[in-house]
């Protein structure tokens, strides 16, 4: 019995194997052994199971972390450093993939790339829990405006994680766990009560004063 | 522990601090010579004070390597003034803490394995850091043990960082960029070597069991199943930093018990052994009430070659003094002198040689020292003191003293400085034997 995952898996072997996409859905369905017409069952395109690709990680990391016990009980900074190592363990199985994808688009993975849209919007989703969640603990600052932008903010942020293991040349990919430890660090701090908030307080203050 | 809230993320970011660092250095400069200008009072101690305070507020925003120049900047303890000695003695203790989630990810990677599917218990907020990583605490079958981690790309960061420190080092100690070169050299090979786990776990479980004798040490035994690139773990040993152990006022002959027993374990490593553990800075001892030392971290060996043991040790006999053109030829051999020196340079710096080399292997000419003396240390500190204001020095761009001699001359000061802030008296009469 064919399924999705039977169907992605086939695609990753074929474009590793023959480092382009099939001619045609005709042919790829041929290689599958099932009829164009019952490809459409599952997918409307090749874009549609590089976007599943994409996503299956995603949720696959998310699953893997939320049946761990200890998950649930880190604070939002925590859970999103889990999130990023366990999202880079899973990608070293589909490493070459992903390598072959980057070359052919050149720097297009970076942004704007849409096989990345559904991983994406399941992200998008995803950081709205743990941002919520920051916000309750007063980890992070409620920012009027600023607080819906902070989950592009981290969309930018997984995609330069990205970018850095793809480039990452260092044994069992260390250099990628500093970059995630670092940049995670760096940017809970921007989201936390900081410097800046006293600085705009104090700049209204004055304001409303010379007024 | 209260995690550090940023790490500087680049290089970028790291040179920034230095520089900045460098900058308020000048501004202290600065600001001095202009206070001195109004107020006559202002004295040297307050402008070191100053610098100071900077260095060590850049240095405590950066890990790994750099935080390990401070320790061993702060180790030459005698070759820097008092208020620098304080704040470095500050690095030495506390660095902030690795995220539960890379500590994590840090085992599976390793092992497979999630810490608590290894051991009994597993605290994973760290309880101490070391420079380059940090102790967790742990049990296993009713044992308690030690779980060192390492920072994931130390090695990476350690040359550049070397290189970003390198210009303020050699402003603080006044080096020549000559010799900061060939001892940068040595020190990078050290830290390098340093973040080699495997390494260390094979020179931790040899040197302790060859030290295994001596008595009143303890060390740690090893678990090298538990152990990986990146993990080394060992027994937790209990016991009291330094100054925790000297606020409980130990008596007079637990503090020489003390002293004994680290004296013995240096004398036995640097003549029997040929090679000894490099790196005696208090954080790397444990001290408890009965008088005994618990000894960890082998992350810093120094291999003693025979040349230099033989040329080095030799000048502790006073008799070899009578005759010049030998004291010359183990100078040479040492590159106190280099053979290209004018006699005029020759005249200058052999009796300072004489002096320092006097002053530093005075406690291996007698039977028993007494390293609380005041003035013996007063007499290092301003001999020291002085020979970084001596014109001649400031303006020798030449290279003097082997690179060996950085590691033994940190580890004699190390030591010396602990024996000396425990107050012991020591019997140090170990015969040489040379070869």
């Amino acid at each position: 019995m064919i399924d999705k995952s039977a169907i992605t898996q086939q695609y990753i072997s074929y474009m590793l194997e023959n480092g382009k996409k099939p001619v045609s859905i005709y042919a790829f369905s041929k290689i599958l052994e099932i009829s164009e017409s019952e490809f459409y069952n599952f997918y409307s395109s090749f874009e549609s199971i590089e976007k599943d690709i994409w996503n299956n990680l995603f949720v696959e990391t998310v699953e893997t972390l939320e049946s761990d016990q200890t998950y649930q009980e880190y604070s939002s900074k925590d859970k999103l450093l889990a999130f990023y190592y366990m999202w880079v363990q899973k990608l070293r199985n589909n490493r070459s993939y992903i390598v072959a994808q980057k070359c052919q688009k050149s720097n297009s993975i970076l942004f704007n790339n849409e096989s990345l849209e559904s991983f994406k919007n399941s992200f998008y989703k995803y950081l709205e829990q743990i941002i919520q969640e920051g916000v309750e603990k007063n980890e992070i600052k409620d920012r009027k405006f600023l607080t819906d932008k902070y989950a592009h903010g981290f969309w930018m942020q997984t995609l330069f994680i990205l970018n850095y293991w793809i480039k990452d040349s260092s044994l069992n990919f260390e250099m990628t766990d500093a970059a995630i430890e670092k940049s995670v660090n760096l940017s809970f701090k921007l989201i936390a009560d900081n410097a800046l908030d006293s600085l705009v307080d104090f700049g209204k203050f004055i304001f409303q004063k010379t007024n | 522990m209260k995690d550090q809230e940023s790490i500087p993320t680049s290089k970028l970011e790291r040179t920034a601090h230095f520089v900045s660092t460098g900058v308020k250095i000048g501004g202290n400069y600065v600001k001095h010579y202009t206070q001195r200008l109004l107020n006559q009072d202002v004295t040297k101690e307050d402008l070191h004070k100053d610098n100071a305070d900077d260095i060590y507020e850049t240095l405590s925003h950066l890990k790994g390597s750099a935080l390990k120049v401070a320790q061993m900047l702060s180790m030459d303890r005698g070759l820097l003034p008092k208020s620098y000695q304080d704040k470095f003695q500050l690095s030495q203790y506390s660095a902030p803490p690795l995220s539960g989630p890379l500590v994590t990810n840090t085992f599976i990677k390793s092992f497979g394995k999630i810490p608590s599917q290894i051991f009994d218990s597993f605290e994973i907020v760290a309880s101490n850091a070391a420079s380059i990583g940090q102790v967790h605490k742990a049990t296993k079958n009713g044992k308690k043990l030690a779980i060192k981690i390492q920072y994931p790309g130390v090695a990476n960061s350690i040359t550049s960082d070397l290189r970003m420190v390198k210009p303020i080092a050699v402003r603080l100690v006044g080096l020549s960029t000559r010799d900061a070169d060939k001892y940068f050299e040595e020190v990078e090979t050290k830290l390098l070597e340093e973040t080699d786990y495997q390494l260390e776990l094979r020179r931790s479980i040899e040197l302790s069991t060859a030290c295994k004798h001596i008595e009143n040490l303890h060390f740690p035994t090893y678990y090298p199943e538990f152990s990986s690139n990146r993990i080394i773990t060992m027994d937790w040993l209990d016991g009291m930093h330094m100054v925790d152990f000297l606020a409980t006022n130990p008596s007079k002959e637990t503090r020489n018990k003390v002293g004994q027993a680290l004296w013995d374990f240096y004398d036995f490593q640097v003549h029997t052994l040929k090679q000894v553990h490099a790196d005696p800075h208090p954080g790397n001892f444990l001290f408890k009430e009965d008088g005994t030392v618990n000894i960890f971290d082998f992350g810093c060996i120094k291999v003693i070659p025979q040349d230099f043991y033989k040329a080095y040790f030799t000048l502790i006999d006073q008799s070899i003094y009578k005759d010049e053109a030998k004291v010359k030829q183990i100078y040479e051999e040492l590159e106190m002198i280099h053979a290209e020196d004018s006699q005029k340079e020759i005249d200058f710096f052999f009796p300072l040689f004489k002096k320092m080399i006097d002053m530093l292997t005075l406690p291996f000419t007698v039977n028993e020292f007494d390293f609380g003396d005041d003035s013996y240390f007063g007499g290092i500190y301003q001999f020291t003191e002085d020979l970084s204001n001596m014109k001649e020095i400031k303006e020798s761009k030449k290279a003097r003293g082997s690179r060996h001699s950085l590691y033994i001359n940190r580890t004699y000061y190390g030591l010396y400085h602990i024996l000396f802030d425990l107050k012991s008296v020591v019997q140090t009469s170990k015969k040489l034997e040379l070869v």
